[in-house]
This record gives structure tokens, C-alpha cells and sequence, in this order.
């Protein structure tokens, strides 16, 4: 067809996009290594430690609360804020007596009324670290595989296991840059995402091999329905963010919310322009 | 077109038998969600907790249901609160539909709550609470974990903890003990549950060495003599320290002096105990000097009481000057987990005799820390040991007021989501007809899920099964419409339905991602169906329904490939995430969606 020939040239300025999202994120992942000797920033739950939040704690910062409690050892507090109050959390080593801590904070005039205290031992979070990396390589594995029964073809199948690979690499750069740790919580959202990044990848795939008109046509019909399924699942997650104190549900939220903006790029440039050369070549079109 | 010009109304009425199968299923989460039976009617508050020293200990239990007090009804937590603030002397209680007169002197010592309105259970994050992970010290075997949870669990009621749950956890290959509870403080759990609660009584054995050294056991005498520090005792040589057996009874040499040496004697362990006493003639808090002393007395079996003859036996007495009586030379020690908890004087009377009821004492400075004291003792004696110690690896305290605030918060959260949502899909399709059947549809999805976790619902999804198979054969019957797909999901989904799992944080988390991913399968079926609207029909709508059918199950199999290893994660802290994204996706897939399609399926049907 005349009309499609080409396609994939035209693709020719855009490409560059992912893959200097790609290596700018590998560059985050090795920098982040180098400094730190760790892939990611892990939670307590996965490195060990205390964890104390506390929900409206009233009128005081996160930089002078750390310095009052800087005494106990390496502690350090972040701040959260949404819609319907603000949080503190507190981290440090399971080495510090959390009573001892929290009866400082009281002293401060801290309100710890609505807390939460998370305790890991060193053990069980080694254990939970080594079972959260072999989840989300089994689950990339098992991903592939259903990506391959499902398309029975290498090179639509590989560009949608590529999309999905470079927006989990993307994402966990991005969380390195916005000091957000890998949980459970954000792990899920992870998981979660692979299966979310690759709707989009199935959608122009299915259309492009599968549909009807010109491939332009295909690529258009495709990114039109998948760019509104991307845009209501960000602003519904924006929402989440912005409302909810819970940290579980704000870590889904966000992370999520990173990897479907960079899993636009990733399906529309990166997968579209594998697709287009494929179909082109293949003669589908 | 070939097609039936009359239709009768039965068809009529399955003209659309997929809805028909959704709204059953809606009808039942319902119903699974807020279909609870009341034993004792809607009104009245739970007994979660009777505290320990409460005089309705005995008369009220965990789980009764409180309706009435002094013949005024109580509708709930809070007015119960209000209600017996002060109140004081013979109170008449309607419990169970019961009317139950108890005297009050002080306080009830009684926790309520209001009673449960639905079928679903709320996981920690969400109420308030304390969990705890407990590792047994050595590897223990799957019978050995429910062992100690059976010990836990004597404990627990023994003390009266409230709502208190334990449970084995796998994680690789070494078993972990969760509990989870409403209010549990740290040190209740590792003085009173993980204390692995080793009794031992043990005697001072002092042997004068002045003479023939010999230690005396009941009538029978054993030469001791004496090496430097070392002693022999039956041709072996014994040094400081080191633990040696003569009648059965377990021997240390812990001491020596001039004229003697000091052996420690165990005559009882833990076996040994046959009964902890609890009523108030053996067992009593009571004011002392600068604070106040507790006392409980524990029954040995006769062989433990023969040891402790054997062991006193020949030990000499001295006066106490201060009580003008005469005891032994001796101290009787009791040893929890190898520490001491009480120091007896033993009464020259009881030399040589078989003493079974020895008295555990101890001394506190307040009330409270003594009956608690006494109360963690007993508690202890009563379950007797745990196989093994347990170490605390993880500590999770939630408080209640900041669980119901992520509760709200969710629920707004999700009601601001869900307006952008249809904000944004309005912006696009501006039709009504398409919108408002997509936002029903997920709205119904939530429900179906809410519903699904919900627990005691078994019968409800029987009977949805039963009217399934109804619809499926009455369409069958009618029209020889059949659709495998359909029936698979009208049988499976609510077999899926018998199964229920906490609502916690991750749970919300996992009804946020089925949403999203329906919300999104939803507008592939819009675009698809719609696609063919604008320009001329140049493709079949079955063709392109059937395509955006083809894309949805791809990505079904695919976050369902992605959630399976969650399941597995971290000793389940986020399987409520992957097990309700799952069940979404499956509610999605079989039910809900394939309704949509039909709904906005073009009616022009190119053949």
C-alpha cells in the first residue's frame, strides 16, 4: 500500500526520545550504584529497620524534628502532605528504641496519636528482599511468555516485552530521583504497571497487525484509545495522590502514575516505530 | 436478514441474558456484602475484651452480644460508654437475650464494640492494631508451629487479650508465627507469648564436708569426697559447675566453702505442674509494706513432691527471728525460663516430705504491675512451655483513629478518581449512552469485588449459581443461544465469590488497578464499536467487537501473569493486592465487559 510505505521513517526524529529516556535512566540506575552499592532505595520493610508515621502531628518541621532526634543515631524524617492533613514519617535503624523516640517526640509537642510503627529485623528483610527480586523477575518472565502465546510472532511480541522492560527501568530511575523507596507497596505498583504498560502495547499491536486500513490509520485509531486510557488512569491516580495520606496507596499511586507518562513514549515512539518497520518489512500492510 | 419477526416475551426478557447474569451477580455482592443474620437483633454492642480483674469475669464472655442494661436498650459503642460511666452496685444485663444481674463495685473492666454491620473484614491498616511476626528460634516442623500456636492460644484466652488472631506463615522453609490484634502492647508479647515459659523448681542442697561427706537423699546416704574444688561423687570426678545425677534427681555443683558444699537440686519442672491455682483462698494480691505482694499456689505431681522429700531430707533447720519459726537451712528457688521469680523459705515441717502445693510469691510496687505480675505467672504455668523461644522479627502498629482515616480518605479518593475519570471519558465520547453504561459497569465491578471478598456468603453464591444455570438454560431452552465463555464465568465467578479475604490498604490498591485496567478494556470496546460509526461501514462490528475482545483477554492473561509472584510475596502483606486485581480482571473479562459490548454494539449488523 502505498499510503503506508514509509511509516517507519517517519518515526526517524522521535526515536531518539526512548532511547535517551532509556540510557539517561540506566545512567540514574549506575550513578545510584555506584554511590550507594544498591540498585534501589529499599523500605524498611526490605532492608531492615523502624519506620514510625505519624498522621497531623501539628506545627513542626521535618529538618528541625530530625536535628532533636539526630541524637538517638542516623534517623531521618521525611515529610508528606495531601488534601486532608500532613504526615511525618521517621526512619532509622532497628538498633534505636522506638519508645525512646517517641517519648522524645512528646516531649516536642509532637501528637502521636494517630501513628503507625513498622518493625523489620534484619532477617526476615533480607528474606523479603530476595523473594521481591525473584517476584519481579518471575513476574517478567511469566509476562513474556504470555506476550509470546498471545502474538505468536518474535518481533511484535519482543517490542511489546522491550516496551514493558524499558518503562520498568525508566520508572525505577525516576524513583531513585524522587528519593521513593521500593516497598511492597511500590513493588505491586511495579507488577501492576507491566500489566498496565502492556494494555497499550496490545492495543496498537492487535490493531496494527490484526486491524483495518492503512498502518498510519491503524497506528492513529490505536493511540487514540490508548492515550485516553492512559490519561483517565493518570488523572484517577493524581486524584489518589493528592487525597490520600495512606502511604501504601500513595506509593501505588505515584509510581504508577511515573510509569504510564513514560510508558506513552515507550509504546507510542518505541513500540509504534518497531511495529511500523516490522509490518513494513513483513509486507502486513 | 433472517430473523424472527415475533419474539415471545420469555426470549424478550433474556433478549440481553449476560445483563441479566451481571445484575444476579450485583444482587448477590449485595446481599454477600450487607446480608449478616442477627442472633440477637440489630441493636446492642459486642463484648470484645473482659479484663482480667472485671467482676463479670466468668458471667460475660468475648462475643456476647449486650442489648440491654437496667431494661434501657443500647443501640451502641458509644452509649454503652455513656451508660455505665459511674454506674455502680446490681446492674441488670440483658446478654445473649439473657437477663443477667452482676454486682458492680467499681468498674465493669469490659471492652465493647459496636456490633459487626457487614460481612467484610477489615485488615489492620484499616481498624487499628498490632501485628507481630514471631520466628521460633530453631526451625520447627508445621506440627511444632501449630503447637505453639495451640500454647499461644491458651495463653491469650488465659490472660485475656481481645480478639486475638494467630497464624503459621511460610516464608522459604522456616515457619513464622503471625498474631494480629486490635490492641497489643509490645511487651505483652514478648513477656507473656514469646517468653518460652521453661519452669523449674530447684533446691539449695548444702553438704557438710566437716566429716564423712555424704548427701543425704530420703533414708539413703552417697559418700562425697572432695578433691581441691572438684568433688567425687560414685567414682567420677565433678567440678564447679558441672551437673551430675544420683536417684534420678538432677544434680549442680555450684559452691564451696570451708565447711561445705552447696549442690542445686531440680525437683520440679514444668511437667510436673497438674494445677495453677486462680481462686482467691491460694491465689491473692495483697498490700505490704511500700507495695504490694502477690502470692498463687501450683499443685505438682507426686513424683516432682518425692524429689523435693529425697533433696530436704537431713538438711538442718534455723530460727527466723523475726517470725519466731523454725525453716530449713535452704532456699526452695522457682526459675522461669532460667530465671529466678520466686525465693521460698521452706519450713522445718516439710523436711523429708512429699510437698506438693508450693507457693510462687513475688512483689511489686503498684497494684497493677503485681496483679499483672501474678496474672502473666499463672498465665504462663497454666499453657506450660513452647517448644522453643520465639524472636520478634516485625512489629506493625497501626492506631485505630489513623485506620478509619485511611478508610475515608480511600473512599474519597476513589469517589474524586472516579469523577475524573468520567469527566475525561465525557470530554471524549460527549454521549451519555456511551458514558453512563461504562461508569454503571465499573461502578458494578467495584461492587462484584467487594462482594467476592466478603466472608459467610457461601449460600448466597449457591443461589446465584443455581439462578445462573437458570438463565443460561432458559435461554438455551429459547433461543440456542450459547456462549461457552459465559457460562464458564456465570458458574466460576460466584464459586470465586465463596472466597473472602481482608480488606486492607493493598485490597483498595487491588480495586484502583482492576478498575483501571476495566476502565481502560471499557474504552477499547467504545473505540471499537463506535469505530465504525463515522466513516462508512467498511468492517463488520462483530469483527472489531471481536478484535477489542481479542486485545482485552491479552491483557487480562497478562497483569494476571504479573500478579501471580505476589501472591507469594513477603508472607502474604500484599496478596490482597494481587488476589483482587486478579479476581477484577476475571469479574471483567467473564462478566462485566462482554455486557458492555453488547450494550454499545451497533444495531446495524452488516452480514
Amino acid at each position: 500500500m502505498e499510503e503506508g510505505k514509509g511509516e517507519f521513517r517517519k518515526y526517524k526524529l522521535l526515536i531518539p526520545i526512548p532511547i535517551i529516556l532509556l540510557i539517561f535512566s540506566a545512567a540514574v540506575l549506575v550513578n545510584g550504584y555506584a554511590q550507594t552499592g544498591e540498585w534501589f532505595l529499599r523500605s524498611v520493610e526490605l532492608k531492615g529497620g523502624t519506620l514510625i508515621t505519624i498522621n497531623n502531628p501539628g506545627d513542626i518541621s521535618a529538618a528541625s524534628l530530625e536535628t532533636s532526634l539526630s541524637k538517638f543515631g542516623a534517623v531521618s524524617v521525611r515529610e508528606l502532605r495531601g488534601l486532608s492533613g500532613n504526615a511525618v514519617s521517621i526512619e532509622m535503624g532497628s538498633e534505636i528504641d522506638q519508645n525512646a523516640v517517641l517519648a522524645e517526640l512528646r516531649n516536642l509537642g509532637v501528637s502521636t496519636q494517630d501513628s503507625s510503627i513498622q518493625e523489620v529485623g534484619p532477617a526476615l528483610s533480607s528474606t523479603f528482599w530476595i523473594q521481591s527480586q525473584f517476584a519481579i523477575i518471575t513476574a517478567f518472565v511469566l509476562m513474556s511468555i504470555a506476550v509470546f502465546l498471545i502474538f505468536r510472532t518474535f518481533v511484535p511480541s519482543f517490542a511489546v516485552i522491550l516496551a514493558a522492560a524499558s518503562d520498568i527501568i525508566a520508572t525505577i530511575a525516576f524513583m531513585q530521583l524522587l528519593g521513593i523507596q521500593l516497598s511492597f507497596a511500590s513493588l505491586a505498583a511495579i507488577l501492576t504497571l507491566i500489566g498496565y504498560s502492556v494494555d497499550t502495547d496490545v492495543l496498537l499491536t492487535t490493531r496494527v497487525l490484526k486491524g483495518f486500513g492503512s498502518l498510519r490509520e491503524r497506528i492513529n485509531a490505536a493511540m487514540k484509545t490508548g492515550l485516553l486510557m492512559s490519561f483517565t488512569a493518570i488523572g484517577a491516580l493524581a486524584a489518589i495522590l493528592v487525597f490520600s495520606l495512606s502511604a501504601v496507596l500513595s506509593q501505588i499511586a505515584i509510581v504508577l502514575l511515573i510509569g504510564l507518562i513514560i510508558d506513552i513514549a515507550n509504546t507510542w515512539i518505541q513500540n509504534a516505530s518497531i511495529l511500523a518497520w516490522h509490518a513494513e518489512r513483513k509486507g502486513i500492510v | 436478514m433472517a430473523c424472527r419477526k415475533k419474539r415471545n416475551s420469555v426470549a424478550n426478557m433474556f433478549g440481553n441474558w449476560k445483563l441479566l447474569i451481571l445484575l444476579v451477580m450485583v444482587v448477590s455482592s449485595v446481599l454477600a456484602i450487607g446480608l449478616k443474620t442477627y442472633a440477637y437483633g440489630r441493636n446492642g454492642v459486642e463484648v470484645v475484651f473482659v479484663q482480667p480483674d472485671s467482676p463479670a469475669r466468668g458471667v460475660i464472655n468475648q462475643g456476647d452480644i449486650i442489648t440491654h442494661i437496667n431494661n434501657r436498650p443500647i443501640n451502641n459503642a458509644d452509649e454503652w460508654n455513656n451508660v455505665i460511666q459511674g454506674i455502680t452496685g446490681d446492674i441488670k444485663l440483658r446478654i445473649n437475650n439473657k437477663d443477667i444481674t452482676i454486682l458492680i463495685n467499681n468498674t465493669f473492666g469490659i471492652d465493647v464494640k459496636n456490633i459487626e454491620r457487614t460481612n467484610l473484614q477489615f485488615g489492620l491498616d484499616l481498624q487499628g492494631g498490632t501485628r507481630v511476626l514471631l520466628k521460633p528460634k530453631e526451625n520447627v516442623t508445621q506440627d511444632t508451629a501449630y503447637q505453639i500456636i495451640s500454647t499461644l492460644e491458651t495463653r491469650s484466652n488465659a490472660y485475656g487479650l481481645r480478639e486475638i488472631k494467630f497464624q503459621p506463615l511460610i516464608i522459604g522453609d522456616t515457619f513464622l508465627i503471625q498474631i494480629e490484634a486490635a490492641g497489643l502492647q509490645r511487651d505483652i508479647v514478648e513477656n507473656l507469648l514469646a517468653t518460652q515459659g521453661k519452669f523449674e523448681a530447684k533446691i539449695i542442697k548444702p553438704v557438710d564436708i566437716t566429716g564423712d561427706a555424704a548427701i543425704q537423699l530420703g533414708q539413703e546416704k552417697f559418700p562425697v569426697k572432695i578433691t581441691g574444688e572438684d568433688i567425687e561423687i560414685n567414682n567420677s570426678l565433678i567440678s564447679k559447675n558441672k551437673t551430675f545425677r544420683l536417684k534420678n534427681i538432677e544434680f549442680e555443683y555450684v559452691n564451696k566453702t570451708q565447711d561445705r558444699i552447696f549442690l542445686l537440686a531440680s525437683v520440679y519442672s514444668g511437667q510436673d505442674i497438674e494445677l495453677v491455682s486462680t481462686d482467691p483462698q491460694s491465689s491473692a494480691v495483697a498490700p505490704q509494706s511500700g507495695g504490694y505482694a502477690f502470692y498463687f499456689t501450683v499443685f505438682v505431681s507426686k513424683e516432682g513432691a518425692e524429689k523435693f522429700a529425697d533433696v530436704t531430707a537431713g538438711i538442718p533447720s534455723k530460727l527466723d527471728f523475726q517470725t519466731g519459726e523454725r525453716y530449713l537451712d535452704t532456699s526452695l528457688l522457682l526459675y522461669l525460663d532460667d530465671e529466678i521469680v520466686s525465693q521460698l523459705s521452706v519450713s522445718e515441717a516439710l523436711a523429708g516430705e512429699i510437698f506438693q502445693s508450693p507457693q510462687i510469691q513475688g512483689f511489686r510496687e503498684t497494684y497493677e504491675e503485681a496483679f499483672g505480675e501474678k496474672l502473666r505467672l499463672q498465665t504462663i504455668l497454666r499453657s506450660g512451655a513452647l517448644p522453643t523461644t520465639l524472636e520478634t522479627v516485625s512489629v506493625n502498629t497501626i492506631s485505630p483513629t489513623l485506620g478509619s482515616e485511611f478508610l475515608i480518605t480511600s473512599l474519597y479518593a476513589g469517589i474524586l478518581a472516579g469523577t475524573i475519570v468520567f469527566l475525561v471519558i465525557l470530554g471524549r465520547y460527549r454521549s451519555l449512552k456511551t458514558v453512563i453504561p461504562l461508569v454503571l459497569i465499573s461502578l458494578s465491578e467495584v461492587i462484584i469485588i467487594i462482594g467476592i471478598a466478603a466472608a459467610n456468603d457461601s449460600v448466597i453464591w449457591g443461589v446465584a449459581i443455581l439462578v445462573n444455570l437458570f438463565i443460561i438454560s432458559a435461554v438455551w431452552w429459547k433461543k440456542r443461544e450459547s456462549d461457552i465463555f459465559a457460562w464458564i464465568g456465570a458458574i466460576m465467578i460466584p464459586l470465586i465469590g465463596m472466597l473472602s479475604w481482608t480488606i486492607d490498604l493493598p485490597t483498595i490498591g487491588g480495586i484502583i488497578a482492576a478498575i483501571g485496567t476495566g476502565v481502560n478494556d471499557l474504552i477499547i470496546i467504545a473505540d471499537e464499536a463506535l469505530g465504525g460509526r463515522k466513516k462508512e461501514i467498511t468492517e463488520d462490528a462483530k469483527t472489531r467487537i471481536k478484535r477489542a475482545m481479542f486485545t482485552i483477554f491479552g491483557a487480562a492473561a497478562i497483569i494476571i501473569a504479573a500478579m501471580i509472584p505476589l501472591m507469594f510475596l513477603g508472607v502474604g502483606l500484599v496478596r490482597g493486592f494481587a488476589i483482587t486485581t486478579i479476581v477484577g480482571v476475571l469479574v471483567g473479562i467473564f462478566i462485566t465487559r462482554p455486557v458492555y459490548a453488547k450494550i454499545v454494539e451497533p444495531k446495524t449488523v452488516v452480514s
